[in-house]
Order: C-alpha cells, then structure tokens, then sequence
C-alpha cells in the first residue's frame, strides 16, 4: 500500500512543481492559491508511505538507496514547507518541489533489490545517525540554493535597468536569513548523525573503522563545514564568497554519498 | 430607471476649472443630498478627486439636465463648463465606472488610491440615503470589476513614482522596512520627500546630517529623528542601511574607501545608497562593491518608466476583462428586469393550483391525508413542468436582449391584481356553486381556470 502512496506524492509533487512554477512566474493569484495545497497534500501523503513502509519492516532506519531518496525527498519538502510557512515566499518551490519529484519517482517504481541487512538496522542509534546526515543534505541544499539566488537578486539590483526581469526573487535579506538558518540546522543535523555514527562504528568494528577514505571524508566535510560556519559568521560572508564556501562543503557532501559505492567499510547500497 | 453619468476629468478640463468644482470629502454628503433634491434624480453619488469630478444618478425616463445644476449649483457659467463636461448613459456609464474605480482612466494609470476614493463616494452616498437598489448593485458591480482587475493583472504592482520606486528597491534588499535607519544627507526637498516616503512604509528611524545645523535640526524635529553632525557623516554613516543624499556638493562624498569602511563596520551587511543631487554626490564605482546598491536620480526614473510601460501592457488586460464585466453587468440588469414578471408568473399559478384543490375539496375528502399529499405533490410538480420552459425562454430572451420575445411570452401569460383578485373571485365562487351542486364536471373546472390568465 505504501507505494500506492508514494505514487500518489509523486503526482501530487508534480502537479505543485507546475502550479509552483505559475504562481512565481506567472503572478497568476489562482496558482499561488492551489499550489500550497497540493504541496501539503503531496508530503501528507509522502509521510504516510514513509511511515507505513518503515512500520511494515517493523524498523525506523531506511535500508536501501529507494527508501533513502524517498526520505531524502520527504525532508527536503518539509523544509520547503518550512520556509514557505516562515518566510512567506513559494520561490524555493521551483527548486524543491521538482526536486522531491525527481527522488521520489524511482522510488515509486518498485522495492529495493538490495537492501542493508545488518542486524544493526533497528538500532536507535543507527536511526540518528541516517536522519541526522539526511537533515544536513537537505539543509545543505536549501542553503546552497539560497546562496545562488542571493548572488543572482544582487546580480539584477546592481544591474538597474532590468526591474520586471526576476522579479520573483525573494529579497536580499530573507535569503541570506533562510541560508544562514539551513545552514545551522544543517550543522546540528550533521555533527549529530556523525557523532551517533562514530559511536556505533566505534563499539561494534572498533578504530579500524575510522582507516575508512569515506569516513575520513565525512569527517573532513564536517571540519569545512565548521570552517564556512564560523567565516560566514564572523566576516558576514555574503554573495559570491558564500557561494564558493556552500558549493565546496556542497561538493565535499556530493562525494561522501558517492563513496558510498568505494568504501569497504561503509556500503550498504550494493549487494 | 436610467443611469447618467456626468463630469468633468484632467483630460477634459484644466485644474482652474476642477478646482472650482471639487467637492471636500467632509462635504460630500451634504452636497449628495442636494443633489437629490434636483427633480427627477432617484439615486446619486458624487466622486470628486484632484483629478475629477462626477454625478452619478438614476433616474427617471426625462433628462434631468445635470448640466444645468452644475452650473447652478456651482455658480460656474454655463458656456465656459459645457466644453468640458462628457456625459455617458446606461451601458456606457457603467464601462466608464468600472474603468475609473478600476484606475484605467486616471492620470498614473493602475494607481490605488481612486478604488478608496470611490468607496468613500459611495459611503457619502449611503449616510444620506441617496444609494438605492439601483446604485447599490451597480457599485457593488464596480467593486467586484475592480478587485477583479487588480487580482488578474500587475496593472498596481509595480511602482510609477520616484519615492515608492526607491521604497520598493529597498523592500528588495531589506524584505521589510521595519526597524531600518535612514539616513539623509542633506535636507532638500526631495531627500525629505524619499525620507517621509520610507517613514511611512515603517522605517524605523531618522538620521540628519547637513551642513546647516539649523534645518537638520528643524527637520529632525519633523520626523523625530537625530542630527548627526556633518563632519561625523563618515564616521556614523555606517549605522544606516539607506542612505540618502542631496547636497549641493561639487564632488563626490562618498567614494569607494569610505563606503569599504561602511561596509566592513556593518559586517557587510548590504547598504542602499538613494543619490538624488545633481550633480552627484557618491561615486558611481562603489555599486561594484559587494553589499553597496547605489541608485541615482537617472536609474529611479529608468525604473519608474520601465514599470509605467510594463502598465500599458496590463491596461490592455484590464480593459478586456472590464469589457466582459460590462457585459455581465448588464445580462443581470436585464435578468433582474424580467423578475417581477417571473414571479407573477409562478404566483399565478400557484393560485390556480390552489383553487382547483379547493374546487375539488368535496370529492377528494375521502382520500387519506397521505394520498392527499401526493395530489399535492404531483398537482405541484405539474405546474413546475409546465411552467419550467416558459420561465427559461424569458430569461433567455431578457439575458439576449431579445424585447420582442420578452413582450410575446409575457403577453402570452400576462396579468395583473386586479383581475388576478376578480378571476381568483369568480372561481371561488364557482367553486362554491359546483359543489353546492355536485354535478360539475372537473375536467370543464379545470380547464377554465387555466384559461383565466388575461
């Protein structure tokens, strides 16, 4: 039954990515008024399906790359809810909800043909650790996005003679407030989920786990991470700077989910 | 009952003549209700802006000659007002309301104020009792046409004047004004014109600086802001997030070191810079730091007149879907005209149906309250049917316009009270003599009374 509703998020995802996009585009007000809705229908009933696959496999830890990405999503537009709820603006929709429809199609198509089958997947501990990492992503790809459009909103006011051309952008302000957000929460998300990891690998392998490239990898994301934070901070990082740092830390996150594939300690989307 | 719409704008007329005709808002009902008391007028409204003034009445079939009253009423001679009044009736005076309330026909096409202007009329209008059935549904008309075309088209979104430009620019880069400073240097005319601009829309505070201590004090007293001295302008600049300038200075003061500094104080915060002087008084270099928008005089007006021409375009919408509310407009005048006649209708035939029950009392009284209740019903239903294409037609035809077809159906049922009430009379008392006789036949009765509709 859980795909059965996660095929329904994935047209309802669809459908709020159109709406979305004619509601910011279009300023049309019929489109702004439905769009929410179906976005709030659609992660009703992404939230449904996740739960109900997670309580049928009696465990809280998704095990396989589609339960992944299917959660993946589900955060991703509870943060765009989020914001759209906090800051009043639909403009991240264009990038999030296509996003979320994106993760979850394949998803949507059928079960996992591997999944993790360690004994360890009904930990509590391995829970925090996934939802933890998960809630960096998908904070880490707002406030990217967020940057990038701070840096085009500067790009068209400095411009000065094109005022109708993206007019949609969300102020200066609200951006760097919604990158700045995401980018703590993102903070909290990750040192959490590495440091519940850590545990676990740390009582159940012992510190030849930590030899790993990926977890060194992880953990040099998590010191660049430190590192943008404390810049941003400190010198007030805005525009071009703040998007170099977010798509290095960006970068660096891309390539610990993708050592996924080469670790041979930490591998659990392939057979 | 016609409408008649009677004015004079800033298209037709020069402000000596409109200002000798504009009407105070605090008079605008007294003068309402003189207006009502001009013979033939049986509803009126008076919209006067500094842009126009206009009679909006309803009134019987003769011309009330509206001219003639603003001549007189205003003590304004007849040949030098006549040139520039216009007059429109019915069908056109609703296009012309609807375009108005829907600002298609101001000065600063889509500007917002004139939809409060005519709700204000209309609230004059009411106090004096001078808004009847009539008015009430064309206003209320007017209201929904142009709401309509405020929420189908960017005919207001974008900003046409200098100040709200610059408002709407710093909404870009602040989100809102709450809680921001400003600061001016320079008091001038227009940076006091930007600065009660930004005021108004909920900036924060005010910060003086001139080089004449005495009028930035008078200023800050103005708007309860602080003077900064003019020689700590660098030193205390930082502290604002707009700055405006207007001083007659020679050179640039402010250059890109001083605005580095500004910006490394403030942590890089963005800063909006609103030079208005001529000649300039910020080096146009700095809008290449990062976190420095500097707006001048020439980039204002280049987006005020890139939004002015975006309106055009909305103007064109806006006129399309106000075409289709006049249409719409009139298809329920011409509905609600034939209302009277539908309901006449359906009234006089439900006076039949009763009759004909009571006519036949005597021989339904052996039928239980159930089975009577089903004559009802079907006797009921009957009467639905048979009037249910006639009624459509009618409205059909009133919505087309279509008089003769209007006058041939309602030819073909008409009535009216009194022998409504004579032929209601005469069955009574057939009815009486029928069943004192108890020989009638019913099918005769029936058919009789379906004939009595002259």
């Amino acid at each position: 039954m859980f795909l059965l509703w996660l095929r329904v998020a994935v047209v309802l995802y669809g459908l709020a990515s159109v709406a979305t996009m004619a509601a910011v585009f279009g300023h049309h007000p019929r489109w702004q008024r439905v769009c929410m809705p179906i976005a709030i229908l659609a992660w009703f009933f992404h939230g449904i399906s996740c739960t109900e696959m997670l309580a049928m496999a009696h465990r809280w830890v998704p095990a396989g790359m589609h339960e992944v990405q299917s959660m993946l999503a589900l955060l991703i537009a509870t943060v765009f809810l989020l914001i759209a709820w906090r800051y009043r603006t639909l403009s991240f929709g264009i990038f999030a909800l296509p996003l979320a429809f994106l993760l979850t199609v394949v998803p949507s198509l059928g079960l996992d043909r591997y999944a993790f089958k360690s004994p360890l997947i009904r930990s509590g501990w391995l829970f925090v650790h996934i939802t933890g990492l998960l809630v960096a992503y998908a904070a880490l790809i707002f406030s990217l996005t967020a940057s990038l459009l701070y840096l085009i909103q500067e790009r068209r006011l400095k411009n000065k003679r094109s005022p109708g051309f993206m007019a949609w952008l969300p102020p200066l302000e609200t951006m760097d407030q919604i990158a700045e957000t995401t980018l703590v929460v993102g903070f909290c998300g990750m040192t959490i989920g590495l440091f519940a990891g850590s545990l676990l690998a740390q009582e159940r392998y012992g510190s030849v786990y930590f030899a790993d490239p990926k977890i060194w990898l992880s953990f040099l994301m998590w010191g660049l991470y430190v590192v943008m934070l404390f810049v941003r901070r400190s010198k007030g990082l805005r525009g071009l700077r703040a998007v170099y740092v977010s798509s290095l830390v960006f970068l660096a996150m891309l390539s610990v989910w993708a050592a996924n594939v080469f670790s041979s300690v930490h591998r659990f989307g392939a057979p | 009952m016609k409408i008649l719409l009677t004015g004079l704008n800033h298209k037709t007329a020069p402000v000596e003549l409109r200002e000798r005709l504009a009407i105070a808002p605090e008079k605008l009902a007294d003068e309402t209700q003189a207006l009502l008391l001009h013979p033939g007028i049986r509803e009126g409204l008076i919209l006067s802006t500094c842009n126009r003034v206009e009679l909006l009445i309803c009134h019987e079939d003769h011309d009330p000659g509206l001219a003639a009253y603003l001549n007189r009423h205003f003590a304004v001679d007849a040949q030098v007002l006549q040139p520039h009044l216009y007059e429109y009736r019915d069908a056109e005076a609703v296009r012309h309301l609807f375009r108005v309330a829907s600002s298609l026909d101001s000065m600063v096409v889509g500007e917002p104020q004139i939809l409060g202007q005519v709700k204000e009329s209309y609230t004059a209008a009411r106090s004096v009792g001078a808004v009847g059935p009539g008015l009430e549904r064309l206003l209320q008309s007017t209201f929904a046409a142009a709401k309509k075309v405020r929420t189908e088209t960017q005919i207001g979104a974008s900003s046409v004047s200098i100040a709200s430009v610059a408002v709407d620019l710093a909404r870009k880069i602040f989100g809102s004004l709450e809680g921001k400073r400003v600061l001016l240097v320079g008091a001038g005319k227009m940076s006091e014109l930007a600065a009660r601009h930004l005021m108004q829309q909920g900036a924060g505070s005010l910060l003086i600086a001139n080089r004449t201590q005495e009028r930035a004090v008078r200023l800050a007293q103005k708007f309860d802001g602080h003077v900064v001295r003019f020689d700590d302008l660098y030193a205390r600049a930082d502290e604002a997030d707009i700055l405006i300038t207007s001083t007659g200075s020679a050179e640039f003061l402010i250059r890109t070191p001083h605005a580095q500094q500004f910006l490394q104080r403030r942590r890089n915060r963005p800063m909006f810079l609103i030079d208005i002087a001529v000649p300039r008084d910020v080096d146009p270099e700095i809008n290449r730091l990062e976190g420095i928008f500097l707006y001048d005089i020439d980039d204002l007006q280049s987006v005020a007149a890139s939004n002015l021409a975006d309106r055009g375009g909305e103007a064109r919408r806006a006129e399309a879907i106000l075409e289709q509310e006049v249409i719409r407009y009139q298809r329920r005048m011409e509905t609600l005209d034939v209302v009277p006649a539908l309901v006449d209708l359906q009234a006089a035939a439900e006076e039949i149906r009763q009759a004909e029950m009571r006519r036949n009392h005597g021989r339904l009284r052996s039928l239980s309250p159930a089975q009577l209740e089903v004559i009802e019903s079907i006797t009921r239903s009957l009467m639905s049917k048979f009037l249910h294409q006639p009624l459509q037609t009618l409205k059909a035809a009133a919505r087309e316009g279509d008089a003769a077809a209007v006058e041939a159906i309602r030819a073909a049922f008409q009535r009216n009270g009194r022998d409504d009430a004579g032929s209601v009379a005469a069955e009574q008392a057939k009815t009486e003599t029928d069943t004192a006789a108890d020989g009638a036949s019913p099918q005769r009765g029936s058919s009789e009374s379906f004939v009595v509709k002259r």
